[in-house]
């Protein structure tokens, strides 16, 4: 434990030297890099050896404070979602440094990687608390060190917009958590989880209830249908590196919640799976038609993590369903793929995020339709982008392919296992669209951004920037790749927080495990014999052209000579169909004149349900003005008569409050 | 390991180019014409092969390894289909998704080969390939949703091998739904009509071909064969459902599998003589009834308690 007080402190000390040398920006740098990366190492180091078998004594800080003692501890469930928030978080930190460094005369640029550590360090204390008062603590810090991230931009209105909904959202969460660890501790002797655990037993129905106000405030976190509405609008206007954590690590705390809150409150009734698994097929559905409907680069990718936070859910569902029937396998294999494809998820998103932060800032938008032929231009953002796409899709041979292997497992075995749990079978099927309309999402981005011809000058002009931009998307290909290649070697990790989450012993969850792991073998002869098996063809392929001779020209246009960039098919084209599938669900806007066609997608539930709604209220409060119109007398009677009808409550309860 | 895999893998790469042959020929007779012969493809794939390429000034890379990655990885998916009802190369638990997802990597780097040409009629051509592969692939695991039911098996190994055919008494009308689905996806992913057809004139109506535009030369030829394979791997399923393929003797089997193929080769022949083309508006609608088909099996085989 000390190594990860001592590491979360190096990572803080960097926050604090960028903001103490910012006289000098090549020195402040250099430290906030070094000691940030010191740190993340440091911290690291227990939380490794938690995920290979050691157990680490929690720590324990006495306090005076309601609620019993602040604990700090690492089980494999915090130790898996650690490795998240320091392994992502240091890559984007250091492409941080790089991506900030243009925006250094406009200012806040040292309080914002200030920030960014201060982020890291309150991520990694919401992981490891173990006592609801230090929970909710670090929560609300992590919340608040967003906010100041999202708003770095603040003299743009849009930013200022988005990061006011985010901090709506974000509070909602946080006083329904308030609400659900106060009816919570009220049987407990304090708030440590592990009193809180003991006392889930005696809760009866109220732990229903308490499931269902989690469900909802880490719903507003990790962001699936309907509570993602904060989301693309945050992770947009954020400076990319922002979006890559937010994306990648902070809406998995949302996640871990949800672990955590299951874990705590022990074996779930089936109608807690059930509603997860609903919400998984609906946020995977339904986020990725959003996606294919947006033609902004970065909001694209916030609606696709609207969609993979709902393929987490299906496996967690799929877990959940495993606990309430009671079959052992299905809760391994569901609980695995969920964290699985967390862990995959904050990779190759954060991957996608930097790789559309390299895209702005050599050409000024993220609007996709402005794009085109940075393949040539921005060739190792390209790769970059190619292996994050083919990742999230869930392609062999990378991550993505693998979590989503074990997904497909966990529902097959699901509909194998006798049991009513048989019906979320059907959540196949929709993990299967979601997949089909990834790809069709991704062809559409590397083909409008990438490929063709530059659309317009700024894309025309665009070129590869130093390593600090490509460097950590570099990082983030090898894991994606490492992890596709070699799935056993996240396994292992993954099954000891499976068994924490399933309350089953490491030896009993690996078991359970072993067809997975088996399967992960031979996943990894068939990613070699793919890429062997294209080697070959290739190279029988360049021979055939090179004995044949090769001729070039314009692209064929079907008779026509003079084709222009403006003719290629754009994005709205391309979505067309899809789009035109899902009708009203996708809540497009048609702009369609005699040369032109555009889409225009709208945030639905934000614009369409939660701005009404809101100005009704409003309306409603304006109505009430007459009876506060600022005169003493009549606010002295609203108190006397609210403490008379207090007193008349404590008399008819007899005494107790 | 026995040799009997690569026997029928090997055997599964030198019939497929003969299965298009055979429901173009269908389709020719049938509709009065003597057609080409069954055997044009071998000739079409061996000149194209040894004929030069013309490649566009505006493509990369992309465009050269979508045809290879196309190529390549339907026949590792080939890889992992059991052909004679037996083991295939590669089995494990869970391999069926392995196999959609080959197949949708090979799809996803057509696409971006297409969309690398910048031409607007190969961006037309992606496009709808798109939409009709995202909707091929919920009806595809539906179809594995119930043959796993039916067999209790997560491998594709399983589900086509022994223990369908003996469920045919007890789960006959299940797997029959998930044969016609089989059939109708086959359809689809192979460019066929009523979902796409590959011999007219026009490209603003057509899907799969107008995407391979720009392609010529040794990768058209190995997008040809791919497209042939992936027909023929549809087949096998199809071959694998109906009949008891493993409890035949290893040569009857492989014997019965390519002939199963041709049948569903005259088939595809007799549906392109026979129907038109559907509306591109109606080709989702298709592809929606080829995932309530399975849905049914499903539900019939949770129901009867397999």
């Amino acid at each position: 434990m000390s190594f990860l007080i001592a590491g979360l402190a190096l990572v803080l000390l960097a926050g604090a030297s960028a903001v103490v040398f910012h006289r000098w920006p090549r020195v402040a740098a250099g430290t906030y890099v070094t000691l940030l990366l010191a740190g993340a190492m440091v911290a690291l180091v227990p939380a490794l050896r938690v995920l290979t078998g050691a157990r680490l004594p929690p720590l324990t800080i006495p306090t005076r404070v309601p609620g019993g003692a602040w604990v700090l501890a690492l089980d494999p469930l915090s130790a898996w979602f650690l490795l998240l928030v320091l392994g992502v978080g240091a890559v984007a930190a250091v492409y941080g440094t790089w991506y900030l460094a243009g925006e250094r005369a406009k200012g806040g640029v040292p309080q914002a990687q200030f920030g960014f550590a201060f982020l890291l360090v309150a991520l990694a204390l919401v992981v490891t608390a173990q006592a609801a008062l230090f929970f909710l603590a670090a929560w609300e810090l992590m919340a608040l060190a967003c906010y100041f991230l999202v708003v770095f931009d603040d003299r743009r209105a849009d930013v200022r917009r988005a990061g006011m909904v985010y901090l709506l959202a974000t509070h909602a969460g946080t006083l329904l958590l308030f609400v659900v660890f106060g009816l919570w501790g009220r049987n407990a002797p304090d708030l440590t989880f592990r009193s809180l655990e003991a006392a889930a037993g005696a809760l009866g129905p109220a732990r229903s209830a308490l499931f269902a106000l989690g469900l909802v405030a880490f719903g507003l976190k990790a962001g699936f249908v309907p509570l993602h509405f904060w989301l693309p609008e945050a992770h947009a206007a954020a400076p990319s590196h922002v979006s890559a954590i937010m994306s990648g690590v902070v809406i998995k705390i949302g996640v871990y919640g949800i672990l955590r809150l299951i874990t705590l409150l022990g074996t779930p009734p089936a109608w807690w799976a059930w509603s997860v698994l609903a919400l998984g097929v609906v946020s995977g559905v339904v986020g990725v038609v959003w996606a294919v409907a947006q033609h902004d680069l970065k909001r694209l990718l916030a609606y696709h993590s609207v969609e993979n936070i709902g393929i987490i859910l299906l496996g967690l569902g799929a877990g959940a369903l495993g606990l309430a029937y009671q079959v052992p396998a299905l809760a391994a294999l569901g609980f695995l793929g969920a964290v699985l494809h967390t862990l995959n998820h904050a990779l190759f998103k954060s991957l996608l995020f930097l790789g559309a932060g390299s895209i702005l800032r050599a050409t000024g938008t993220r609007e996709m339709e402005q794009l085109g032929g940075l393949a040539r231009r921005m060739p190792l953002t390209w790769i970059a982008f190619l292996v994050g796409s083919a990742a999230i899709v869930g392609l062999p041979p990378l991550n993505g392919f693998v979590s989503e292997w074990v997904v497909f497992q966990a529902l097959f075995t699901a509909g194998l296992s006798g049991t009513p749990a048989a019906l979320g079978l059907f959540a196949a099927a929709g993990l299967g669209l979601i997949g089909g309309l990834a790809l069709a999402c991704f062809a559409k981005v590397c083909g409008t951004v990438f490929l063709g011809h530059p659309r317009t000058a700024a894309a025309q002009a665009a070129a590869e920037r130093s390593v600090g931009s490509w460097g950590p998307m570099g990082i983030l290909v090898l894991a994606c790749g490492f992890i596709g290649l070699a799935p056993t070697m996240v396994l292992g990790p993954g099954v000891r927080v499976v068994g924490v989450v399933a309350g089953m012993t490491p030896s009993a969850a690996a078991e359970l495990a072993a067809p997975v792991t088996h399967g992960a073998r031979l996943i990894s002869v068939t990613a070699a014999l793919l890429a062997g098996l294209i080697g070959l063809v290739a190279v029988l392929r360049l021979r055939a052209v090179r004995r044949a001779g090769t001729a070039t020209s314009e692209t064929w246009a079907c008779g026509y000579e003079a084709p222009t960039a403006r003719m290629q098919y754009s994005a709205s084209s391309f979505a067309a169909p899809l789009v035109g599938l899902f009708g009203p669900l996708a809540g497009v806007a048609v702009h369609r004149t005699a040369n032109a066609f555009a889409t225009h997608p709208a945030n639905l539930v934000l614009d369409r349900l939660l701005t009404p709604v809101w100005r009704g209220v409003r309306g409603a409060s304006g109505r009430l003005r007459p009876i506060r119109k600022g005169r003493l007398q009549l606010y002295l009677l609203f108190i006397v008569a609210t403490v008379s009808l207090l007193l008349v409550y404590v008399a008819a309860s007899g005494g107790e409050p | 390991m026995t040799g009997t895999p690569w026997l029928a893998l090997a055997i599964a790469l030198a019939v497929a180019p003969a299965v298009p042959g055979i429901a173009a020929r269908t389709r020719s007779l049938l509709t009065g014409r003597r057609g080409a012969p069954i055997l044009q493809l071998y000739s079409d794939l061996a000149k194209l092969w040894r004929k030069s390429a013309v490649y566009s000034t505006t493509t990369t890379w992309a465009f050269r390894l979508g045809a290879v990655t196309l190529f390549a990885t339907t026949v590792l998916a080939a890889g992992l289909l059991p052909f004679d009802g037996r083991s295939a190369l590669l089995r494990f638990a869970g391999d069926f998704v392995a196999f959609a997802g080959l197949l949708a990597l090979g799809r996803f780097a057509l696409i971006l080969a297409a969309l690398d040409t910048g031409s607007s009629f190969e961006g037309m051509g992606a496009s709808r390939e798109a939409t009709v592969g995202s909707l091929v692939e919920p009806a595809l695991f539906l179809c594995f949703a119930a043959l796993a039911l039916a067999s209790g098996d997560l491998s594709l190994s399983g589900m086509l091998g022994t223990s369908p055919a003996h469920l045919w008494s007890t789960a006959g009308p299940g797997l029959a739904m998930v044969a016609v689905s089989l059939f109708l996806l086959a359809l689809a992913e192979a460019g066929r009509v009523p979902v796409d057809d590959p011999t007219t004139h026009l490209e603003l109506t057509m899907i799969h071909e107008v995407m391979v535009l720009d392609h010529s030369g040794p990768d058209f030829a190995l997008i040809q064969y791919a497209g042939a394979l992936r027909l023929t791997l549809f087949g096998t399923m199809l071959a694998g459902v109906v009949i008891p393929l493993a409890a035949l003797p290893p040569a009857l089997s492989i014997a019965v599998w390519v002939a199963v193929v041709g049948v569903v080769a005259v088939a595809v022949g007799v549906i392109e003589a026979t129907m038109a083309r559907l509306r591109l508006a109606r080709v989702p609608q298709f592809l929606v009834a080829a995932a309530v088909l399975p849905a049914f099996a499903v539900i019939l085989l949770l129901g009867s308690g397999a």
